[in-house]
């Protein structure tokens, strides 16, 4: 009796023990799950430093940190959406940190508090068996040959989304999206909901889809063709941040290290992602490659209600 | 006589400290969350600052009417389909009874997210149906009456199940009365019957009812492209949208509980109205009668129901997980099993996802269970003061959208000056669980008590027994069956449960529903059903397993 009492409370302490050790650094992340396991992985094998991930989506993930906020159990945080940089610095929640492995990461993709892990950017995804003609411009899919065929993903659901819609509205006012709302194009909830059909046949294009998703399928030999319009898109970066609060700073450094070194940064050119340093290559178009729209940030987050509103009121049939 | 009226039953001090801790606290952190919209912080500042924008968006009439429309829509379709099926069921002899049971059990089993995207796959243009005989149905299923339809296809069972038990239980024996009082068949059955069937009726509709408010996936993926808003999908934009907006979730989750409230007074304004023991410890008689000319059109009723709620969703779900790409469609060339091969060589984690939801499954099958079995003796069988608040708190959480059962644990477990926590711990998951799936042997456990006779404690409590004994030895064996299989369906649903498991899963955690939803988010929709598929198998066969071990199986369906 006495003897299975102490070793069950043996084996209680070990359990405690073991998880208190497991976790160094822990990692939110919003992205692929693969990305993640992998840079883990690496990380460890270099270092000995375990991480322990949560992935969800960018609003999970703020609505986890949100509700944590009193005690935060956080290190290193990897959004999909460049505006919670901005948001959680001026919150003042971020430990400045500059990695010297970002020295070749561009300028706009880092600041003194948060640094690009990769870049995605938008385009059409287009079905070639959907018996359409291959688009070329956003505007190509307002036209007759994609009545009722065109999807987009909600741009309240989809950070970088909305970042697509603003620019273009900025750029070119609304009549793109009045002419697509003519066409019937639906608005299908996040970016998945969106593909989904298009893969399926039911519809021939996504606007604005994300790029690394689709491509990710085409390898896997979906019928899926990326398009980057010439006349613009936007890219979505996806910020690496260092809680003020972690208690394990040294150890999230190192990890922001790595995913910024060059095997951390093969292991996200290996997601079809961008990698944010501008000296790694990959198997797919680069920024170099595209036309960047210009964002006003500030202008365009301050506006962000207007626009979702103006946005849901084209399409409300 | 005075010393038992001031002690309170053991039963229900249990049935009181797990409300507490699994329902009450988090419900609270959420009321709290509502006054003060900068809780999260660990600050009180700005009380009732966030209700005036909450109540001022005009679009909230139109979704609260929308989600009591569905509610009401989902609560009456699915009474429409199971009560004549459940009836015929519990009194006649129908060809194929226990498989006809093992196909409606089967909906439960079939993530509702899950079954919707099969429907999805199938009926939208180029879908499976278009594939296989030349036209869809997508103008049909997204409209509010799609949306009704497949909410329906997986809620019926419940009332199905229900209705049953309770008319097996009641009987032919006070119908026959009726007759030989000179009642023909059908009077007797609407005037005997039927009403005496009303606890599990009633207590089956208000499942199906909460169960409608507050689910997710279905009106998320087919409700914004027929533009109809409900509050749950308003909630999750709350909390999903950044700036995150849990002041505003918070606010609109009580709309929703007010909703469910409603209903719950409903049913036990009813509940409360009669007597309704027909469990009086006289035997049964067990007898059901054959169906003669009818048993044709009898069985073609339940093979078709079966066909639509249980083998369609299913086959669906195996195509796509069958299918190498989506684009490829249903051609052999396109066919493989690819996707299962990932599972099981586990080279995507599934295998640990999959251990770690069914031991969660079995965990919350069990602790529900009890605390349900308890609550409801609490709730109808004892005369302890504050049973009523007791009984609210069992209805709290089918009220309580799984976001905001899971925002509300975050909010009350990760305090900093708690000693320890189950936060970041599997035990957050069976607490969540817990709460959300309470209210299943709850309902069921109350009816089944509304049926028992208050004679047979008593009888047990004069030759001596002590009320846990009594509780133990002779009321809970009486409600074993449907607390069983409420259990049963506890641990079908927990093991699948996806909106609470996204916020509240451990770092390094995975379950099935995480693993899956998050393989549809990558663009892996066929990994994602391959998974679907293996879990309905197991969900499925493990409770037809148990249930045939302990050799009850007639009884228990």
């Amino acid at each position: 009796m006495m003897t299975t009492f102490v070793r069950a409370s043996t084996a209680a302490a070990a359990i405690f023990a073991a998880q208190a050790a497991i976790a160094d650094v822990t990692v939110y992340t919003a992205g692929p799950a693969a990305l993640i396991e992998q840079l883990a992985e690496g990380f460890k094998a270099e270092t000995g430093i375990n991480i322990e991930f949560f992935q969800a989506t960018t609003g999970q993930v703020m609505a986890r940190i949100e509700a944590e906020a009193a005690n935060p159990v956080v290190d290193v945080l990897i959004s999909a959406s460049w505006d919670t940089a901005t948001d959680f610095t001026e919150r003042g929640w971020l430990l400045p940190y500059t990695s010297p492995n970002a020295a070749s990461v561009p300028d706009f993709l880092k600041t003194d508090t948060a640094v690009a892990q990769g870049v995605s950017a938008l385009a059409i995804a287009w079905n070639p068996n959907s018996g359409t003609p291959r688009p070329t411009e956003w505007s190509d899919l307002t036209g007759a040959d994609f009545n009722n065929l065109v999807t987009l993903p909600d741009p309240a659901q989809s950070g970088a989304t909305f970042e697509l819609v603003a620019a273009l509205a900025s750029s070119q006012g609304w009549d793109l999206f009045n002419g697509l709302a003519a066409n019937d194009a639906i608005v299908a909830g996040a970016n998945a909901e969106a593909l989904n059909p298009v893969l399926q046949g039911a519809k021939a294009a996504v606007f604005g889809a994300v790029d690394y998703i689709s491509l990710n399928g085409q390898a896997k030999g979906e019928s899926i063709e990326v398009i980057f319009p010439a006349s613009g898109t936007v890219i979505a970066p996806r910020p690496v941040m260092i809680m003020e609060w972690s208690q394990n700073q040294d150890d999230a450094k190192a990890f922001v290290d790595y995913i910024l070194s060059d095997a951390g940064q093969a292991i996200v050119a290996g997601q079809n992602l961008m990698p944010a340093r501008s000296d790694v290559a990959a198997n797919r178009p680069l920024i170099a490659d595209l036309t960047i729209l210009p964002i006003d940030a500030a202008a365009v987050y301050a506006s962000r209600g207007e626009t979702l509103a103006t946005f849901a009121e084209t399409f409300a049939q | 006589m005075a010393k038992t009226q001031s002690q309170t039953s053991p039963v229900v001090i249990l049935a009181a400290a797990g409300l507490l801790v699994v329902v009450a606290v988090p419900f609270l952190f959420i009321l709290l969350q509502a006054v003060y919209p900068q809780l999260g912080r660990g600050s009180l500042a700005a009380p009732f600052s966030a209700l005036a924008a909450a109540f001022a968006d005009p679009k909230l009439i139109g979704m609260t009417g929308n989600t009591l429309l569905l509610g009401v829509a989902v609560a009456l379709l699915s009474a429409l389909v199971a009560v004549p099926l459940a009836v015929m069921r519990a009194l006649f002899r129908v060809p194929g009874a226990l498989l006809w049971d093992v196909l409606f059990l089967i909906p439960f089993m079939i993530p509702p997210y899950i079954a919707t995207l099969g429907w999805i796959m199938t009926l939208q243009p180029r879908g499976y149906l278009y594939q296989l005989l030349g036209f869809d149905l997508a103008g049909f299923l997204f409209s509010v009456p799609g949306i009704v339809f497949v909410m329906m296809l997986n809620a019926f069972p419940v009332i199905y199940f229900a209705v049953s038990r309770t008319v097996e239980a009641v009987g032919a024996r006070y119908a026959d009365v009726g007759r030989v009082f000179g009642a023909t068949p059908l009077r007797a059955f609407w005037r005997i019957t039927l009403p005496l069937s009303t606890p599990g009726l009633a207590a089956s509709l208000l499942l199906v009812f909460s169960m409608a408010i507050e689910e997710y996936g279905t009106p998320a993926a087919l409700g914004r492209r027929a533009g109809f808003d409900v509050l749950v999908t308003a909630i999750d934009l709350r909390v999903s949208d950044w700036p995150i907006d849990l002041p505003g979730a918070a606010i609109l989750s009580l709309v929703l509980v007010a909703l469910s409230f409603g209903a719950f007074l409903l049913q036990r304004w009813i509940l409360t109205r009669k007597n309704w023991q027909t469990t009086t410890g006289k035997p049964q008689g067990g007898a059901k009668r054959a169906l003669g000319p009818w048993t044709v059109p009898v069985v073609a009723l339940f093979a078709l129901v079966g066909f639509v709620a249980t083998i369609l969703p299913l086959l669906a779900i195996l195509a796509t997980a069958l299918s190498r790409t989506i684009s490829g469609g249903l051609a052999w060339q396109n066919m493989g099993l690819n996707n299962f091969a990932a599972i099981l060589t586990d080279s995507t984690g599934a295998l640990r996802a999959l251990g770690t939801s069914l031991t969660l499954g079995v965990a919350t099958a069990l602790f529900a269970g009890l605390l349900g079995a308890v609550s409801a003796y609490a709730v109808v069988k004892s005369r302890a003061r504050g049973r009523g608040l007791l009984d609210v708190l069992t209805i709290l959480p089918s009220a309580l959208p799984g976001i905001v059962v899971a925002v509300g644990l975050i909010l009350a477990w990760n305090q900093p000056w708690l000693p320890m926590t189950p936060y970041n711990t599997v035990f957050i998951l069976l607490l969540a669980y817990c709460c959300i799936l309470l209210p299943q042997p709850v309902r069921y456990a109350t009816a089944a008590f509304h049926q028992v006779g208050d004679n047979l404690e008593a009888a047990a409590r004069v030759f001596g027994a002590r009320p846990m004994v009594a509780f133990r030895r002779i009321l809970l064996p009486l409600i074993a069956p449907s607390l069983l299989a409420s259990m049963l369906l506890v641990f079908a649903v927990a093991t699948r449960e996806l909106v609470a498991s996204v916020v509240v899963a451990p770092v390094g955690v995975r379950t099935i529903s995480t693993y899956i939803w998050r393989q549809f988010e990558q663009g892996s929709v066929g990994l994602g059903m391959a998974m679907a598929f293996v879990t309905i198998i197991i969900t499925t066969a493990l409770p037809l397993i148990v249930l045939s071990l302990m050799g009850r199986r007639g009884n228990l369906l």
